[in-house]
């Protein structure tokens, strides 16, 4: 479905090449965001993620690949720890975010997705207008002030490349919106409380082919402030967005590298034939 | 073999299915449809001014009589039933049929319904001037007027009479207003302020202040000024008694009496045989209005029944304040706080037992728990002066709407609970990436999200607490409670008061009222007036629910 997606972009005479591919990159001359110590995860017996080990470099885009149930879901929900809400979950090993322990019970978790947003594979707006759905994140650190409101939804939605179509109806309610338009709202309310990482959990795998090329272009322009980490089954994705990808397989870490480097020249024989199609 | 494979397909292509299930609906809905209809029809036509006959009756062996009334029902009877209440038809016929005729005039007739057989009816006539006097006691009056009389002597009789009559009843309806207000409002602030004096003294006993002191002396002064204020009052009130009294009217029954009824005791006269449609329309709807509006009178046989269903009202109202904030806590507590595990499944199953124990069980606890304990300990602290007379110790509208709290708070459980896991994982998980706490998150999505479903907990919770009679019967219904529980002196809402209620209303005129006849068609009207009622009351509550769902539309998707 998606490679034929892709045909058609490229059938539309978009160059895909060009837009997605930066100067490039190697790990060595990067500022680590997030690390990755010998992280295990439990859910109940089960085994999820095997001693991981991973550094994410800052403003880039790093994208996880890998066939479904490998566990990158998982990892990226630990930098934000969605996974707390789960009662089963056991964790072992280090997260660091910026040299401080994510999981240190001396930090309070609602600072911690301030610092790191996440967007989800479905668009999830809230039931209320897309203005309140933006300012939201901001409402609750108890900005009220009007006028401080209406700028940074103005500048969040122009962010996530929404504003013009959006600007004449912003009292609306977010439910009327499309699919694409809802995702980049969600994109929108959460750099609107300007994150320091934006997790991305497949966030165009609901979407239609131009939706999910306007995301796209979206993640491109958003690395230039924030680190990303995108998780996505479309590898063609993956090469386009992505400065550094990491391959996960069955809970474990197959390969981490520069997207280029793993693309063309994976080190590993499971990286190629996943990449090129033989299984996931 | 064809025929056996064409039921086989017509029985595999889900027709018989659709047949079965629509038949079930429409025998759901003739149902209901019949049931309302049956009480709205019944109901409804005791309202209309329904002509007056007057005819000859002759029984066998008696001299001929006549008789006025209106005609209520009328019966094919069997000859053996006829022949136990004393009445031999020819040999050889089998059945008869009857009337049953409202003479009205109890007062003088004993009895104001009489059935009378078909074939000794020799005559029927409609008269015009046959009037129907409703009285504020001995119900319905029909007769001729003969003339109007003013403190005895007769100053119109003949042609004009009616007329006559019609203006000096409107001058003793309005004196009987103002009475009531006085009486209701005037007096009734005295009275509440001497109670409050004779409180205030005890009060100083209880206190140890002497005998004789600065403050006995102005409580005096006060119960002095009170008292020369009823002085007056009273003297105002039989001015407006004798100026009440002036007017009578002669009157000349069926039989040819002519008696005399003071015009103080009319409530409304009218000649339903002269009226035109429109006329009989507007007396129908006054008819209705009076019901809706007024007070009963005659042991509730008479008159309207405004303090029931403003005492149903009231009650729900302060039920639904009581019962959905304390539902919805709980209900938040149980899904999103408690830790899901035996223990909360075994206060899930307790809380859905609740639902089917009997709801005389709960007026029992009511009246033990509620009214003796926590009411008893609040009049000791707050209302000692005023012991050994209880003030919420006694049942009362408080109680009532508490009981009833309790009896309906497992449906607002169960319905916000269903709602609240109905709220899509995405949408938390959403507001918790944001940064919200998870009680942040509850309230600003969560909880407003969810308020669908909390209305509906509360319309299940409205229909079920409106219909209840059994428990308050026990917490604060009364037959006839002698005020409002909302008037003009402070604090106006007296959540102590017993009150009417609609379906004990039902049950009081339907079960122990002397009068059965006068009484059936105002057992159908109140039994539709509560269904319209709660039909209200839910629509209002669909009404909410429908403009929150509009805005929380996520839910659907």
């Amino acid at each position: 479905m998606q490679a034929v997606n892709e045909q058609k972009n490229v059938a539309r005479g978009i160059d895909i090449e060009s837009m997605t591919r930066g100067p490039r990159v190697s790990l060595a001359d990067e500022t680590i965001c997030l690390e990755v110590k010998d992280f295990n995860l439990f859910y109940g017996e089960k085994q999820a993620l095997h001693g991981i080990n991973m550094q994410i470099p800052k403003n880039r885009v790093t994208a996880f690949i890998g066939p479904s149930g490998c566990g990158k879901s998982t990892l990226l929900r630990c930098f934000n720890r969605m996974n707390d809400l789960i009662d089963t979950v056991k964790m072992d090993g280090h997260l660091l975010l910026d040299r401080m322990e994510i999981n240190s019970p001396s930090v309070n978790v609602a600072d911690l997705r301030r610092q790191v947003g996440m967007v989800f594979q479905k668009p999830n707006p809230f039931p209320k207008s897309i203005y309140e759905n933006v300012a939201y994140g901001l409402r609750l650190q108890g900005v009220n002030d009007r006028a401080t409101l209406d700028k940074v939804v103005e500048k969040s939605l122009k962010g996530a490349a929404l504003w013009d179509e959006v600007k004449d109806r912003l009292h609306e309610s977010a439910m009327g919106m499309s699919g694409g338009q809802q995702q980049r709202l969600v994109i929108a309310r959460a750099i609107a409380i300007e994150p320091e990482v934006l997790l991305l959990d497949e966030p165009a795998s609901a979407l239609d082919p131009l939706s999910t090329l306007k995301i796209e272009e979206l993640i491109y322009e958003l690395k230039e402030k924030y680190t990303i980490v995108i998780v996505t089954h479309n590898m063609q994705q993956a090469a386009r967005v992505s400065d550094y990808t990491a391959f996960l397989y069955m809970g474990e870490l197959i390969e981490f590298g520069a997207t280029d480097e793993l693309f063309t020249n994976p080190a590993k024989k499971q990286t190629e034939d996943y990449i090129t199609g033989r299984y996931g | 073999m064809s025929q056996r494979s064409s039921i086989k397909t017509w029985f595999n292509s889900g027709k018989p299915w659709v047949w079965l299930n629509a038949g079930a609906v429409s025998i759901s809905l003739v149902m209901v449809v019949g049931l309302i209809g049956l009480i709205a029809v019944r109901g409804l036509s005791h309202f209309w001014p329904a002509d007056i006959m007057e005819l000859t009756y002759q029984e066998p062996g008696q001299p001929a009589e006549v008789l006025i009334g209106e005609r209520v029902d009328h019966e094919t009877v069997p000859a053996a039933r006829l022949a136990l209440s004393g009445v031999q038809l020819p040999e050889g016929q089998e059945f008869a049929q009857r009337t049953l005729l409202k003479v009205g005039n109890r007062d003088y007739f004993g009895l104001d319904f009489r059935w009378i057989n078909d074939p000794w009816i020799t005559d029927i006539r409609y008269p015009d001037g046959i009037m129907a006097i409703e009285r504020r006691e001995w119900g319905n009056f029909y007769g001729y007027l003969v003339s109007v009389k003013q403190e005895g002597e007769v100053v119109a009789s003949g042609e004009g009479a009616y007329q006559e009559f019609l203006q000096r009843l409107e001058r003793s309806n309005e004196l009987m207003r103002q009475i009531k207000a006085l009486e209701k409002d005037e007096i009734g602030k005295i009275n509440h302020g001497l109670e409050e004096i004779r409180l205030e003294k005890r009060r100083l006993q209880m206190d140890d202040v002497p005998e004789g002191t600065l403050p006995y002396q102005e409580l005096e002064e006060q119960k002095q000024q009170l008292n020369d204020r009823y002085a007056k009052l009273r003297e105002e009130l039989s001015d407006l008694y004798q100026a009440l009294n002036r007017d009578q009217i002669m009157v000349r029954m069926s039989d040819g009496r002519e008696v005399e009824i003071p015009l103080a005791k009319i409530v409304q006269v009218y000649k339903p045989n002269g009226m035109g449609i429109t006329e009989k329309f507007g007396q129908y709807f006054h008819h209705v209005w009076e019901f809706v509006s007024g007070e009963p009178r005659e042991a509730n046989t008479e008159g309207g029944i405004f303090p029931a269903i403003f005492g149903t009202v009231m009650m729900v109202i302060i039920m639904s304040i009581l019962v959905t904030p304390f539902g919805v806590i709980a209900a938040v507590y149980l899904k999103e706080y408690a830790r899901q595990g035996p223990v909360v499944r075994l206060i899930r199953i307790a809380v859905n037992n609740l639902a089917g124990v009997p709801s005389i069980v709960y007026g029992v606890f009511g009246l033990g728990f509620f009214v003796y304990f926590i009411g008893g300990s609040i009049d000791e602290i707050f209302f000692q002066a005023k012991l050994p007379s209880p003030t919420f110790g006694s049942p009362g509208l408080l109680w009532a709407s508490l009981t009833l709290a309790i009896l309906t708070v497992p449906v607002v459980i169960v319905a916000t609970e269903e709602g609240l896991s109905r709220i899509p994982r995405a949408i938390r998980e959403g507001s918790l990436a944001l940064g919200a706490t998870k009680a942040e998150t509850l309230w600003r999505t969560v909880l407003p999200m969810a308020a669908p479903a909390m209305m509906t907990g509360l319309i299940l919770a409205v229909a079920r607490a409106a219909g209840e009679v059994a428990p308050l019967m026990m917490v604060g219904v009364v037959k006839l409670a002698p005020a409002l529980p909302v008037d003009n002196i402070a604090p106006y809402l007296h959540l102590d008061r017993q009150f009417m209620h609609l379906g004990f209303h039902i049950y009081d005129v339907g079960f122990q009222s002397p009068n059965v006849e006068a009484a059936r068609p105002l057992v159908y009207a109140t039994a539709f007036l509560l269904v319209l009622i709660i039909v209200v009351l839910n629509l209002a509550a669909i009404g909410i629910r429908n403009r929150l769902r509009e805005t929380y539309k996520a839910t659907e998707s």
